[in-house]
């Protein structure tokens, strides 16, 4: 794996432990950020101790990441991050969770796409997923989830 | 021996139904991310309104002892630990349900679950005055020299390389600052309001171990038809037993461990199955397989956690101080049906108390019998595509780092660590660490900050952190701990540098 | 007139949606936020209150409680006043003195204008309590020890700017002395075991919690911070009667609110509901089991009760 490629997140870390670093020092009150502070110094030696391995091209664990698989990552990711930070939210729980899981379902299902078969055991695993999970937690136990649209 | 005379109240039609209920809704609870064996205990006291205080009480206990143990069913099949308790137990059990050996992986949880349960509950019923002693005696600066002892083994566990280990325990040790500090109430690196309460352990646990896999099964992409399946072979239960029997180090370790720890208020239920397996690990004549699907570590883990379930109820039953927060809501339990822990228990409702501490242990046993059942039932649902593995686990993350306390927040809060862990796995950081630094870091810090107003309004700080023999001790077992760590890293870099000469 | 019939179809429409707005109300179950964790003094009696919500004579929908535990309860009551939908789906219980302390400290997002009181249901008095083998047998004994070793009494509390807290001040002003208040993480279960464990030489806690705590023969409890002697410790001396002036400003009121912008027909049907839900002899008599005293107040008088305890607390925390 390249150098390049552990430089970055090392360096990443790098700077977030010395902007912890930061602003442990600088905030107020004292007593409160003694715990911080102490954190922050150690985790800046050993930030800056990784950094310099991935530098010099010591690093030697970890698999990195290959171009193959951020494209495979990259569908599914964005239909994850929808799904989080916004549909789960706007549409009610169990809604979201059904198309969510419906496309993810599609993205990576190795079966063919032009047999209406594989749509139809798609939807089938998804409206039973969904059965239990809507039986068990909001039926049952009554848990509570955002509900705003159909369920 | 007065349990024994009480044992028949728990064999009582409706009692042994609300025992099967609670064992079967507690093992179900257990096995859903997100509901902590605290959160299935307060979900279950409003059905004890309507009952006699001896049978709320035998619901409420059975539900306790199983949900520890159904924990492991997420922790091994889906990676999804449901609470911190069941870390330890994903580490080798979900890499022995990647094998194929899910079955075997759960039975042997079940398994050492009830082995270690039933130590606990002995030791309950029979040592509870000497236990309730030994509770008392670790004050604020004992605590702190035990979390101490955890960061130690923050360096070693699960992690290729020890600095990156100790990087990854310090990000946790970090991200446990962020919110309000408990004491002064002081902000601390509040960027965003979603961690005004700070970063919950639960959806942490999730985001931390559940969302990287999701991703590692997206990065994998369309594959086609059976190659990449989470599959589950059929495993004898005989068998498993004859494994349980063949590994007396790894379940005497566990439960012991478990034991003593579960037993220290407010810390044990937390980091008992995380030290079990350290220990067990270190004592191990075949430490390299441990993280590679070794059944030792489950074994470990598991026995750890439910030996942990009677001792911790003992600062509850006999002094009336609640020591996790899943005794304070059984405390509410006891409450509601006005009756006091403590003395009062003991002397005027004996078949209360009793019948309870009984119901536990007969818990333990049948929760034993339908673990082993869902096992069985695991190996004939079998292969699961991953691609629908990924869909399920993604939608039990988010309804499971939701409902820990209805908040959005905590489900931002779990993609975000999620993502963030995906892309630091890939460069030799792990999950546990940090984790257990997640875990530690408020302990460490309360007690430190507790500690040191006592000692100087007395003692002044030297002779409160450094005196006495139970400091003395905690402090050679963390040098001897650090010693350890140290050595076996030394010895295998010679090894290591005698195999590269060679090569 | 095609006109005036359009203005008259939308009035009548409007008073319909608005008269179907309070008479519906609640149409779906309720939560209520507890800014404690679950197990604790707060969050028990708070499911014990609204446990018959679901009745046809209160309100007739189920209330669900929803814990926002953290920093002596800054979390709950910040994450109350900024996110909480004000739509009266959305609960949440108080403490007082606490977040009024809190909001005068500051650091926080709420004061007494945040929030809409509903109806009070308990009030919890704070204590002076000491390991059941200690020196102390009264107050004076505590004073005593405090004059002659200045700042070496520690005495353990559920935190800063909570009642337990308000107490030790106020315990310190009244006898001129300056002791070591030990604020403990994890509420006043965790302050009590420290008293129990003999880490401290006593401690403020919840008159419920010490009273089981004596009951199983583990503390003394030496004075009462409140107006009057406590029906649950007829035999133990208020504050006052000690020779020591407190008053009651550090009795934890514990009580339902709304977030401010809550509909006001929607205040007006909780405010006539609620307290009437409390006096429900079901709940009285779970309360009483659990050693829980009852102080059941409607929303006037809460209104009025705030007002009191902040003026009070801006003059005590001043000197802070």
């Amino acid at each position: 794996m390249s150098r390049t490629q552990h430089i970055i997140p090392s360096g990443i870390i790098f700077a977030v432990g010395c902007w912890i670093a930061w602003i442990s020092y600088t905030q107020q009150p004292a007593e409160a950020f003694l715990f911080p502070r102490l954190i922050s110094s150690v985790f800046v030696v050993l930030a800056a101790w990784t950094f310099g391995k991935a530098l010099m091209g010591l690093s030697r664990v970890g698999t990195g990441v290959s171009r193959t698989m951020i494209i495979n990552l990259v569908p599914g990711l964005v239909v994850a991050l929808i799904y989080i930070f916004w549909a789960a939210k706007t549409f009610g729980f169990y809604t979201a969770t059904t198309v969510a899981f419906f496309i993810l379902l599609s993205l990576y299902d190795p079966a063919p796409h032009n047999e209406a078969r594989t749509w139809v055991k798609r939807a089938v695993i998804t409206a039973g997923f969904i059965a239990v999970m809507y039986g068990l937690f909001a039926m049952l136990l009554k848990v509570y989830t955002p509900r705003e649209i159909l369920f | 021996m007065e349990f024994i005379y009480y044992f028949g109240d728990v064999f009582s039609p409706l009692s042994f139904a609300l025992l099967l209920g609670g064992t079967i809704g507690g093992l179900i609870l257990g096995a859903t991310p997100g509901l902590s064996p605290t959160m299935a205990v307060a979900l279950l006291i409003p059905f004890t309104f309507q009952l006699e205080a001896v049978q709320g009480l035998i619901l409420l206990g059975a539900a306790y002892t199983s949900t520890v143990a159904g924990g492991a069913v997420s922790a091994i099949l889906l990676k999804i630990p449901g609470a911190p308790a069941n870390i330890a137990t994903t580490l080798d059990g979900h890499t022995m349900a990647k094998k194929g050996q899910g079955a075997r992986a759960l039975q042997l949880s079940f398994l050492a679950s009830a082995v270690g349960g039933v130590f606990g509950v002995l030791l309950l019923i029979f040592l509870t005055p000497v236990l309730a002693q030994w509770a008392l005696a670790f004050g604020p600066s004992h605590l702190f020299w035990l979390a101490i002892l955890g960061v130690t083994v923050i360096g070693s566990l699960d992690s290729d390389s020890v600095v990156k280990g100790l990087l990854s325990g310090c990000i946790g040790l970090w991200l446990a600052t962020i919110g309000f500090d408990d004491i002064m109430g002081a902000q601390r690196f509040i960027f965003h309001p979603s961690l005004g309460g700070g970063i919950n352990i639960i959806a942490a646990l999730i985001g931390l171990f559940a969302i990287p896999q999701v991703l590692t099964m997206f990065a994998k992409g369309r594959k086609t038809q059976g190659a990449e399946v989470i599959e589950v072979q059929k495993h004898s239960v005989g068998k498993a037993a004859g494994e349980l029997v063949r590994n007396p180090r790894a379940l005497t370790i566990g439960t012991i461990t478990g034991s003593i720890i579960g037993l220290i208020p407010g810390v044990g239920g937390q980091i008992a199955g995380l030290v079990a397996y350290d220990q067990t690990k270190k004592f191990s004549p075949d430490q390299d397989k441990f993280g590679t699907g070794h059944p030792e570590g489950v074994i470990a883990a598991e026995s750890a956690n439910n030996a942990m379930v009677g001792p911790s109820l003992v600062p509850l039953l006999t002094l009336s101080i609640p020591g996790s927060p899943t005794a304070a809501v059984l405390l509410g339990g006891l409450l509601i049906h006005g009756i006091f822990p403590g003395t009062d228990l003991f002397d005027n409702h004996p078949d209360v108390a009793w019948t309870f501490i009984n119901s536990m242990l007969i818990g333990q046993i049948l929760m034993c019998i339908f673990g082993l059942y869902v096992a069985g039932l695991a190996a004939r649902v079998a292969q699961v595509p991953q691609s629908v593995m990924a869909a399920v686990v993604l939608g039990l993350s988010v309804f499971g780092a939701y409902s820990v306390q209805s908040s959005m927040g905590d489900v931002y809060v779990m993609a975000c660590l999620g993502v963030m862990m995906f892309f630091l796995e890939r460069y030799g950081f792990s999950a546990a660490p940090l984790v257990l630094g997640l875990i530690l870091g408020p302990i460490a810090e309360a007690n430190f900050i507790q500690g040191s107003m006592i000692a100087n309004a007395s003692v002044g700080m030297g002779p409160y952190f450094l005196g006495g023999p139970l400091n003395i001790f905690l402090m050679v077992v963390v040098a001897a701990s650090v010693a350890y760590s140290v050595w076996t890293e030394l010895r295998t870099r010679k090894v290591q540098n005698a195999v590269e000469v060679q090569s | 007139m095609m006109k005036n019939w359009i203005a008259g179809a939308a009035v009548a429409l409007m008073g319909l949606t608005g008269g179907a707005m309070a008479q519906d109300y609640p149409d779906r179950p309720l939560m209520m936020m507890v800014s404690y964790g679950a197990g604790g003094a707060t969050d028990f009696q708070a499911r014990i209150v609204t446990m018959t919500a679901g009745n046809e004579d209160a309100l007739g929908m189920p209330i669900a409680i929803i814990n926002k535990p953290g920093a002596g309860g800054r979390v709950g009551w910040n994450w109350f006043a900024t996110q909480a939908d004000a739509d009266g789906y959305t609960l949440g219980a108080y403490n007082v003195p606490h977040f009024i302390a809190q909001s005068i400290k500051g650091g926080v997002q709420y004061s007494t204008d945040s929030f809409e009181p509903i109806a009070n249901w308990g009030a919890d008095p704070a204590v002076f309590v000491v390991a059941a083998d200690s020196e102390f047998n009264s107050m004076d004994d505590v004073v005593a020890f405090a004059k002659e070793n200045p700042g070496k009494l520690t005495f353990s509390g559920a935190g800063l700017f909570v009642g337990h807290h308000i107490a030790a001040l106020q315990i310190e002003k009244a006898a001129g002395v300056k002791m070591a208040y030990i604020p403990t993480k994890g509420g006043g279960a965790a302050a009590m075991k420290a008293v129990i464990a003999g880490e401290v030489m006593g401690g403020v806690n919840n008159l419920s919690d010490a009273f089981r705590a004596q009951e199983a023969g583990n503390v003394k409890i030496l004075g009462v911070a409140d107006l009057e002697r406590s029906t649950f410790l007829p035999d133990v001396p208020t504050m006052k009667e000690q020779g020591l002036d407190v008053d009651n400003s550090s009795v934890n009121f514990r009580g339902v609110m709304v977030p401010k912008g809550t509909p006001p027909e929607v205040i007006e049907r909780l405010a006539a509901t609620v307290p009437a839900m409390f006096e429900n002899s079901r709940v009285a008599k779970k309360m009483k089991a659990g050693g829980s005293p009852m102080h059941i107040m409607t929303r006037d008088e809460v209104i009025e009760m705030w007002a009191a305890r902040e003026q009070t607390l801006k003059e005590l925390l001043a000197g802070l």
